[in-house]
C-alpha cells in the first residue's frame, strides 16, 4: 500500500526528485556477514569428508565432515560437522550440514515447506579413489568427493548438472563462546570487530550469539542463464554481480524503490533456477535469514576471459552462484529437472502451489488509499455501473479504521459497514479491507491490552515489549511464532469479533516485512526476540529466537494466521482471499502478492512483467502491480497501457496514493474511459480461462504466467526475453509498455515445430518465426493464441463475475498445422470448498476435423452449471465442413455455421450444448 | 466484414432459455425489451435488418439469445449482445432503458421486474410504489419551487436594483475620477516646480554627502583587506603564503554543512578548481563566500532563505495541519506594500534629521508639502479606479438570467462539521478553518457557473491553496432550490476537491415540475 511517505516528505521536497534513499539500506559492505563472507575465497575448501564414517539408510546418507586447519601439517581438526544427503521424490535431493554438538541449536526455517518432503531411496553405487557415488531410485547419481568436500549431481545422461562447493566457498561458521581474557586481575570480554555487535546508522545490533553465518557456492555447468531469487527489479535473467552488489534477500519496505536494481525489496524467495539447452535445474536455499546471492555467468562479457578459460576449459556456458546467509542451518534442496516445467513443479512440490482462489479474486479490483467514507464507496460502486465497466472488488486502505486500530471501523465515516457490504454484494461484488501486523499502543484498544497482558508482542533485546513507529504512531508487533498468538489473531477474524465483515469481506495484509518506520532499514531490529518452544529450565539464548533468524518469514506467519482465521470464520466453507506485500517461500499457499509501491511511470509498468514472471517461477503466480502506479498520476496513455497490461496479469488491481489525483476509469475523458472499459471487458471475457489456469496451477504447480523458455526450452533467443510471456501454454502476451509507439517487436516462438499464432482480435494467423513487427494503435493489446489450443470465453460481460456464472461460453478453437486443437475448462461454484467433494467439472475439449468433443477428465466429479455453448469459433480452418450435428444426452441436432472466408474462420452458431454434460459435435464434408 | 451465410434448419434445444417471444404489454405487439417507439422496426412478417443495416436475418433470430447484429439490435430482450439495450415499460412509474448485460443477471434493475424473466418470482413489481413515491417527491419539489419562486421575485427585484445602483455609482465614479485626475495634474505641476527649487538648494549638501560616502567606502575596503588578511594568515598554518586544501580541512568554518568534515564539495565551493589559493585569490573569491559563514558562526547573520525552505516541509509532515500551508500565502499578501512604505519613511526621516539653513529648510518644507499633496491626489485617483474596477467586475459577473443571484454576492455562509468550519462567500471564495486552531485555508476562488443542463445549478470555485504533491484545492457548489439561503453539507469526496450543497430561493423555478431527475437513460 504505502511506505513511510509522509515522514520523508521533507527530504523529498528538498531534493525534488523521485527515488529511493539508498542510505537507509545496507550495501554488502555495511552488512557484517556479507562483507566477511564475500571476502572469503579460499583456494581450497577446508572441509574433508571422513569416508570411514558414512551411513546410508533408506533415503539418507550421513557422513562426518571435518573442518581442518590447512596451514598445519597434521591437518588439525578444528570443528566437526555432520553432512546429511536425502533423496526425495521427483528428482530432488536435500543437503544439510550441521556442527556436531553446536553451542546452541541453529534456527530451522519453519513455514517454507508445505509438508515433510517425501522420501525416495538412496543406495551406494561405488566408493573408491576418494569418491563415493550414490543414486536415487531413478538412478540419478550424486558423486561425493572427500578431500576437499565436493558434491556433484548428475543428470540422467550421467553429465554433471549441479556442483556444490566447487568454488570452496562452503562455510558454516562455528558457534563460539565470547572469548575472555585476564586484564589487570579482571576478566574482560574480548572485542572482535563486529562479532558481538554491529552498527548501522544510529542503530546497534547486539548479536548475542556472535557470528553464525553460512555460505555455499553452487555451480551449473552448461547453463546459459540463471533465474529466480525474487523479489528484485532487474531483469528476469540474473546478471553477473562481480563488479557490484550481490542480489539481496531481506524483506524491506523500500520507499520509492528503484528499477534495474539488486536491492532487497518486499519479498525474498531463495530459489534459483539454471537453464540451458541441455537441461534446467534448481536449488532452493532453505533459509529465512538475511541472504545475499552472488552470480557469475561465464558467457557474460564482464567476466574476465582468462577466468572463463581456467574454469571451463574454454567452454563458455556455465553459471556459478553463491548463497550467503547471516544465520540458520545450511540446508539446500537440489532439483534436477530436467525441463523447466519439471523443476518448477519440483519447487512447488516442496513449498506448495497456490490453492484454487475464489473466482472473484481473478477479476478486476478497485483500490485507493483511501475511499473516504460509505458515500464514497457507494459512489465508486455506482459509477462502475453508470459507465458500464465491470468490477468485482472495492478495497479499503488504512483510513477506514478507528485511527489505525485494526479490527475497528471509523464510526463517523463508516457507521454502517454491514449495509455498505450488502450494497456491494447485491451486485455480486466484494470488499477487501486492510489489516496490518503492527498494533497501536493505545490504552483501551482491545488487541493492545490483550497482547500486553498475555505477552503476545515481539520483545526487544532486553525482553520488554518492542515498540516501533508505524501508521498508528507508537506500535508493537504481534509475535505470530507463538501458536497462542496466531490462534488469537485468527480469532479476530470471526464475524462476531470483527463486526461489519462477512464471507464477502476479504483481507489485505500489508506492511508485514515488517515495516517499522524508525527501525534499522525501516524494519525490526535483528536482536528482537521471538517466541521459541523450549524445555523447562532452559534459559538465556535457549529461550527465544532472534528476529534475524526468522525475518523473511515473519509476514508468512501473519498471513498463515489470517488464512486460518478466514477459514474458521466460515467453518471452512469459503475460500479466503488475502493479499500480502512481504513474501517468502510458501507464501503462495495463502496469499496473492503485488509488486508494492510503484509509481506512475512507464518504467514501472514495464518492470511489472519481469517482476511477476520472476515471482511466478518462485511459486507465486498470483501477482500483479498497482495498475496506474501508486505514486504520481498516470496520464491517459500510460493509464490505458497499464489497464491493458493489467488485464493480462494474474492480479488485476488499480491503486493510488492518498495525495494523488483521483483516477477511477470514468474520471478520464470518454475516449480513455472507453479504452479502460475495453481492457476490463477483455479480462472478464477470459475469466473462465484464468480460473482454469489457476485450477491447473493448484494441481501441477506450474506458473500461470510463464516465460517463453518454459514452453520452448531449446529456443535460445527466448532465454533473455522478459517483456513477453505466456498464459498457460495457450496465450502469448506482449503488453505495450512504452509511450507513443506505433509498433512493437513480438517474438513468436516455436518456428521449429511449425507453430502458428493467431491474433486474438482478428484471428489472423502468424507463423512462428522469431520477431515480427506488430502495429499497435492505442486500442491494441498484442495477444496471440497458439494454434492447437482451445480457449473458453464468456462474451456477455456483466457488472461482476458472480453475475456471469450461468452465462454461455464461446469456445475459440485455434488450429495447428495438423488441424487439431485441445483445451480444458474448469467450472465450479467459484467460492466454496465443495470442489473438494467432487462438485466441479474439469473437462477437456478436443477438436479434430471429424468432431469436437467435450468430455470430463474427472468422471467422478460433476457440477450442475446452467452454462451452455453459444458459439464456437474455429480459426485457421482450411476445408470447412458442410454440416455439423450436436449429440448430447441422446439427442441430435443440426447446427448452423458461418464461414468468414477472409481469414479462414468458421463460426458454429449457437450449438446450445449444456456444459453440465459431455457432448460431441460431428462434422461432415 | 462479409459473411456468407447459409442456414440449416434450426431446432431449438430443450433447455435453451428463450427463442422468439412476443411480449404483449400494451396494445402493440412487440418483441421483449423493445420500446413502443421502436416497435414498428420489428415486423414478424419479414426478415429483420439490423439497425446499422449490415446484416439481415430471419425474424426468428430476433431475441433468440444469439447476437447476430453488430449493433445488438436483434437481441433487445436478451443478454446476448454486449452493446444491446433492454427497455422496461415500468407501468406506473418511469420507463427505463438498461444495458442488455443486466438482463437475467439475478439483479432486479427494472421496477416491473421484466429484466429477470427467467426467474419469474425473483423480482416483485415495485413500480406502483416507486411511482407513487416519485410523484409525491415531484409534488413536494413543485411546491417548494413555487414557494421559493415568490422569494426569488424579491431577489430579482433587489438584484436589478443593485445593478442599476451600481451603474449609477459607476457613472458617478467616472465623473469623480475625471475631477480627481485634474487635481492630480495640478498637484504634480506644483510639486515639480517646488522640487526644482529644492534640488537647486540641496545641491551643495548632496556633494558633501557624496564625499563622505566615498570616504566611508575606502575605509570599508581597508577593513576588509585587514580582516581577510588576518584570516588568511591564520589558516595558512605553514605561513608559505599559499592556502592549501589540507590547511582548510582542519578549519571548522569551511565545513559548510556542519557534518563534521570538510568534504570535496565544500573544497570545490571555496577553492573552485584550485588546489590552493594565494592571498589575492583568497580575497577575491574565497573570502566573500567565507565571510557570511563566519558571521553566522558569530550569530551575526541568519540566512532567511533557509528558514523559508525548511518550514513548509516540516509542516507538510503532519497532514492534519494542512492549514499551515495557507499562513505563508496570507503573510505574503499582507507584506506586499510594507517594504516600500518602510523605505519611503526612512528616506523622509533622513532628510528631516538633517539640518539646513533656514531658507533651504523652507524650500524643503514647501516641496515636502507638495509631495504629500500629490500623494494624496494620486491615492484618491487609485481609490476611485479601484472602485470602478470592482463595480465593473461585478457588473460583468453572471448573476443568473434575471439577476436573481446578484444580492448574494459577498454574502457568507458557514457550515460546521466535526473538524472544520467551512465558509462560502458567494461569488468570492471558499475557506476552511480547523477547529483545532490555525489559519484559514482557501478552498477556491470564484470561477464560473458550470451546470450541465442548467448552467446555474453548479458553481465552481477554483485555484485554492495547493495540496502537497497534488492539485490546487477546488470546490464545487451544487445549488438547490430552498426557502432559505444556507449550506446543507460540505464534503471532500476527492482529496482537495470539496463539494458544497447550497440551498437558495434564487435557484427555484416555478416552471419546474419536479422532473429534472427524470431520465434514467444511461446509454
Amino acid at each position: 500500500m504505502k511506505t513511510l511517505g509522509l515522514l520523508l516528505v521533507g527530504l523529498l521536497a528538498i531534493s525534488g526528485s523521485f527515488g529511493v534513499d539508498k542510505n537507509n539500506f545496507k550495501s554488502c559492505d555495511q552488512s557484517g556477514f556479507c562483507k566477511r563472507l564475500r571476502a572469503f575465497k579460499p583456494e581450497k575448501s577446508h572441509y574433508i569428508v571422513d569416508f570411514e564414517n558414512v551411513m546410508i539408510q533408506d533415503n539418507l546418507l550421513f557422513a562426518d565432515v571435518n573442518a581442518v586447519d590447512l596451514e598445519s601439517e597434521s591437518k588439525t581438526v578444528l570443528f566437526r560437522y555432520v553432512l546429511k544427503i536425502s533423496a526425495l521424490v521427483d528428482s530432488t535431493f536435500r543437503v544439510e550440514m550441521e556442527e556436531v554438538n553446536p553451542l546452541y541449536p541453529r534456527f530451522a526455517t519453519m513455514l517454507a515447506l508445505k509438508d515433510t518432503p517425501i522420501a525416495d531411496q538412496l543406495k551406494q553405487v561405488s566408493k573408491k579413489d576418494g569418491q563415493l557415488v550414490v543414486a536415487n531410485s531413478k538412478g540419478l547419481k550424486v558423486v561425493i568427493t572427500a578431500d576437499p568436500l565436493k558434491i556433484e549431481f548428475l543428470d540422467k545422461e550421467g553429465e554433471v548438472a549441479v556442483v556444490l562447493n566447487e568454488q570452496s566457498q562452503m562455510l558454516v561458521e562455528p558457534l563460539v563462546q565470547r572469548a575472555k581474557k585476564e586484564e589487570g586481575g579482571d576478566t574482560v570480554e574480548v572485542e572482535e570487530e563486529g562479532q558481538w555487535g554491529e552498527n548501522f546508522k544510529s542503530h546497534h545490533d547486539s548479536k548475542p550469539r556472535g557470528n553464525e553465518a553460512i555460505s555455499l557456492d553452487v555451480s551449473f555447468p552448461d547453463a546459459d542463464q540463471v533465474y529466480g531469487i525474487p523479489e528484485h527489479t532487474d531483469g528476469l535473467a540474473l546478471s553477473t554481480t562481480t563488479s557490484g552488489e550481490p542480489y539481496r534477500l531481506y524483506n524491506l519496505d523500500v520507499f520509492e524503490y528503484e528499477l534495474d536494481s539488486r536491492m532487497a525489496i518486499y519479498g525474498s524467495i531463495p530459489v534459483l533456477y539454471a537453464h540451458g539447452s541441455k537441461r534446467t535445474v534448481g536449488v532452493f536455499w532453505h533459509n529465512s535469514a538475511e541472504t545475499w546471492v552472488d552470480v557469475v555467468n561465464y558467457a557474460d562479457g564482464t567476466v574476465v576471459s582468462s577466468l572463463v578459460n581456467l574454469v571451463t576449459g574454454g567452454h563458455k556456458r556455465r553459471v556459478t552462484s553463491r548463497f550467503m546467509s547471516e544465520s540458520g542451518l545450511l540446508d539446500t534442496f537440489v532439483m534436477l529437472g530436467d525441463t523447466p516445467a519439471d523443476v518448477f513443479r519440483q519447487y512447488t512440490r516442496l513449498t506448495g502451489a497456490a490453492p484454487l482462489p475464489p473466482k472473484f479474486s481473478l477479476a478486476y479490483h478497485q483500490c485507493r488509499w483511501n475511499y473516504v467514507d460509505e458515500a464514497d464507496v457507494r459512489g465508486v460502486d455506482e459509477n462502475f455501473d453508470l459507465h458500464d465497466i465491470p468490477a468485482d472488488v472495492l478495497w479499503l486502505d488504512i483510513e477506514y479504521t478507528d485511527r489505525k486500530k485494526y479490527f475497528t471501523w471509523d464510526a463517523q465515516k463508516f457507521p454502517h459497514p454491514s449495509e455498505m457490504v450488502a450494497n456491494l454484494t447485491a451486485k455480486g461484488r466484494k470488499l477487501v479491507v486492510i489489516i496490518d501486523p503492527h498494533i497501536k499502543r493505545e490504552a483501551g484498544y482491545f488487541v493492545h491490552e490483550d497482547a500486553t497482558d498475555r505477552g503476545y508482542y515481539v520483545k526487544d533485546k532486553d525482553g520488554k515489549d518492542y515498540e516501533g513507529w508505524c501508521w498508528p504512531g507508537s506500535s508493537s508487533y504481534l509475535d505470530f511464532l507463538n501458536p497462542a498468538v496466531s490462534k488469537y489473531y485468527s480469532e479476530r477474524f470471526r464475524f462476531e469479533n470483527f463486526p461489519g465483515t462477512s464471507k464477502d469481506v476479504h483481507i489485505w495484509n500489508d506492511m508485514n516485512e515488517p515495516s517499522v518506520f524508525n527501525g534499522p532499514e525501516i524494519t525490526m531490529p535483528k536482536d528482537c526476540r521471538h517466541y521459541r518452544e523450549h524445555e523447562d529450565g532452559a534459559e538465556g539464548l535457549h529461550t527465544f529466537w532472534e528476529h534475524r533468524h526468522i525475518h523473511n518469514e515473519y509476514g508468512l506467519f501473519q498471513i498463515r494466521a489470517t488464512h486460518q482465521g478466514m477459514l474458521d470464520r466460515s467453518d471452512g466453507k469459503y475460500r479466503p482471499f488475502i493479499l500480502t506485500r512481504s513474501a517468502f517461500s510458501g507464501t503462495q499457499r495463502y496469499a496473492a502478492v503485488w509488486t508494492g509501491d510503484n509509481a506512475a511511470e512507464w518504467g514501472f509498468l514495464a518492470a511489472s512483467v519481469p517482476m511477476c514472471l520472476s515471482l511466478a517461477l518462485a511459486g507465486l503466480s498470483f501477482c500483479g502491480s498497482d495498475v496506474g502506479g501508486f505514486f504520481k498520476y498516470p496520464e491517459p496513455e500510460l493509464m490505458t497501457r497499464w489497464y491493458q497490461a493489467g488485464a493480462y496479469q494474474p492480479f488485476f488491481r488499480a491503486h493510488s496514493h492518498i495525495e494523488t489525483k483521483r483516477r477511477e476509469p470514468w474520471l478520464y475523458e470518454p475516449a480513455t474511459t472507453a479504452l479502460l472499459r475495453d481492457a476490463n471487458r477483455r479480462r472478464y471475457a477470459l475469466l473462465d480461462f484464468w480460473y482454469t489456469l489457476f485450477y491447473e496451477h493448484a494441481r501441477d504447480g506450474l506458473p500461470v504466467m510463464r516465460p517463453l523458455w518454459q514452453e520452448y526450452p531449446k529456443e535460445q533467443p527466448t532465454y533473455t526475453i522478459d517483456d513477453t510471456y505466456l498464459l498457460g501454454n495457450q496465450l502469448l502476451v506482449r503488453p505495450v509498455v512504452s509511450a507513443g509507439v506505433s509498433s512493437v517487436q513480438v517474438y513468436l516462438p516455436g518456428a521449429e515445430s511449425g507453430t502458428v499464432w493467431y491474433d486474438v482480435d482478428s484471428y489472423q494467423p502468424h507463423k512462428a518465426n522469431g520477431y515480427f513487427s506488430q502495429e499497435v494503435n492505442i486500442a491494441k493489446i498484442p495477444v496471440y493464441q497458439r494454434g492447437g489450443t482451445i480457449v473458453p470465453r464468456k462474451e456477455r460481460v456483466r457488472r461482476s463475475s458472480a453475475l456471469m456464472a450461468h452465462d454461455p461460453y464461446t469456445l475459440v478453437v485455434a488450429l495447428d498445422a495438423n488441424n487439431t486443437a485441445q483445451g480444458t475448462i474448469y467450472i465450479d461454484d467459484g467460492e466454496t470448498y465443495e470442489y473438494k467433494k467432487n462438485k466441479f467439472i474439469y473437462a477437456k475439449i478436443t477438436y479434430t476435423s471429424e468432431e469436437i468433443a467435450y468430455s470430463f477428465i474427472n468422471e467422478k466429479a460433476s457440477f450442475p452449471t446452467k452454462s451452455w455453448v453459444e458459439r464456437i469459433v474455429i480459426a485457421g480452418i482450411k476445408t470447412p465442413p458442410k454440416a455439423a450435428r450436436l449429440q448430447q444426452a441422446g439427442a441430435s441436432v443440426a447446427l448452423q455455421m458461418t464461414l468468414h472466408k477472409g481469414n479462414d474462420v468458421l463460426v458454429v452458431r449457437k450449438p446450445g450444448a449444456a456444459m453440465a454434460q459431455p457432448w460431441t459435435i460431428s462434422f461432415t464434408y | 466484414m462479409v459473411y456468407s451465410t447459409w442456414i440449416k434448419q434450426l431446432q431449438s434445444f430443450a433447455f435453451i432459455l428463450s427463442s422468439f417471444v412476443i411480449f404483449v404489454q400494451s396494445d402493440v405487439p412487440r418483441p421483449r425489451g423493445v420500446s413502443l417507439s421502436k416497435a414498428s422496426l420489428y415486423s414478424p412478417t419479414k426478415d429483420f435488418t439490423c439497425f446499422d443495416g449490415t446484416v439481415t436475418i430471419p425474424f426468428s433470430y430476433v431475441n433468440d439469445d444469439y447476437c447476430d447484429c453488430f449493433d445488438g439490435s436483434d437481441e433487445p430482450g436478451t443478454s446476448a449482445c454486449l452493446n444491446g439495450v433492454f427497455h422496461c415499460t415500468n407501468a406506473g412509474h418511469r420507463p427505463q432503458n438498461i444495458p442488455s448485460s443486466r438482463v437475467n443477471d439475478g439483479v432486479c434493475d427494472c421496477c416491473d421486474g421484466t429484466d429477470e424473466y427467467t426467474e419469474p418470482n425473483a423480482c416483485s413489481n415495485t413500480c406502483e410504489e416507486l411511482g407513487k413515491e416519485a410523484r409525491a417527491e415531484a409534488q413536494r419539489l413543485a411546491e417548494l419551487h413555487k414557494a421559493g419562486s415568490h422569494l426569488k421575485v424579491e431577489l430579482i427585484e433587489k438584484g436589478n436594483q443593485k445593478r442599476s445602483e451600481m451603474a449609477e455609482q459607476l457613472s458617478q465614479l467616472e465623473k469623480d475620477k475625471a475631477e480627481a485626475e485634474k487635481i492630480k495634474a495640478e498637484k504634480e505641476a506644483l510639486k515639480n516646480e517646488l522640487e526644482a527649487k529644492e534640488n537647486e538648494a540641496l545641491k551643495v549638501y548632496r556633494e558633501a554627502e557624496e564625499q563622505e560616502r566615498q570616504k566611508k567606502a575606502e575605509q570599508e575596503r581597508v577593513d576588509v583587506l585587514k580582516e581577510s588578511t588576518e584570516h588568511f594568515e591564520r589558516y595558512d598554518s605553514n605561513n608559505d603564503g599559499m592556502l592549501t586544501v589540507d590547511e582548510i580541512k582542519v578549519v571548522n568554518v569551511f565545513d559548510k554543512n556542519k557534518d563534521g568534515e570538510v568534504d570535496e564539495e565544500e573544497i570545490q565551493y571555496f577553492f573552485g578548481e584550485n588546489e590552493s589559493v594565494d592571498k589575492d585569490i583568497f580575497m577575491a573569491t574565497t573570502w566573500p563566500l567565507l565571510k557570511p559563514l563566519l558571521m553566522m558562526e558569530q550569530g551575526m547573520f541568519k540566512p532567511a532563505q533557509d528558514d523559508e525552505e525548511v518550514d513548509p516541509e516540516a509542516e507538510a509532515e503532519d497532514p492534519s495541519r494542512d492549514d499551515t500551508e495557507d499562513l505563508g500565502t496570507d503573510d505574503e499578501n499582507l507584506d506586499v506594500d510594507l517594504p516600500q512604505e518602510d523605505t519611503h519613511d526612512q528616506e523622509l526621516e533622513q532628510e528631516h534629521t538633517r539640518t539646513y539653513d533656514d531658507e533651504t529648510q523652507k524650500l524643503v518644507d514647501e516641496a515636502t508639502e507638495a509631495r504629500r499633496q500629490l500623494t494624496d491626489a494620486e491615492r484618491t485617483v487609485r481609490e476611485i479606479e479601484s472602485n470602478i474596477r470592482t463595480i465593473k467586475d461585478n457588473l460583468e459577473k453572471d448573476y443568473g438570467l434575471h439577476q436573481e443571484f446578484a444580492t448574494l454576492d459577498g454574502q457568507c455562509f458557514e457550515y460546521d462539521d466535526k473538524e472544520y468550519v467551512y465558509k462560502l462567500c458567494l461569488f468570492q471564495k471558499v475557506t476552511q478553518k480547523s477547529k483545532n486552531g490555525g489559519g484559514e485555508v482557501g478552498l477556491g476562488n470564484w470561477g464560473e457557473w458550470a451546470g450541465d443542463d442548467n448552467k446555474y445549478s453548479v458553481m465552481k470555485y477554483t485555484n485554492g491553496v495547493g495540496c502537497w504533491n497534488g492539485p490546487n484545492r477546488m470546490t464545487t457548489v451544487n445549488v438547490h432550490c430552498g426557502l432559505e439561503t444556507k449550506l446543507l453539507s460540505v464534503t471532500e469526496p476527492y482529496r482537495c476537491e470539496y463539494k458544497i450543497d447550497l440551498s437558495t430561493p434564487a435557484a427555484c423555478d416555478e416552471s419546474n415540475s419536479g422532473q429534472q431527475h427524470d431520465s434514467h437513460d444511461e446509454l
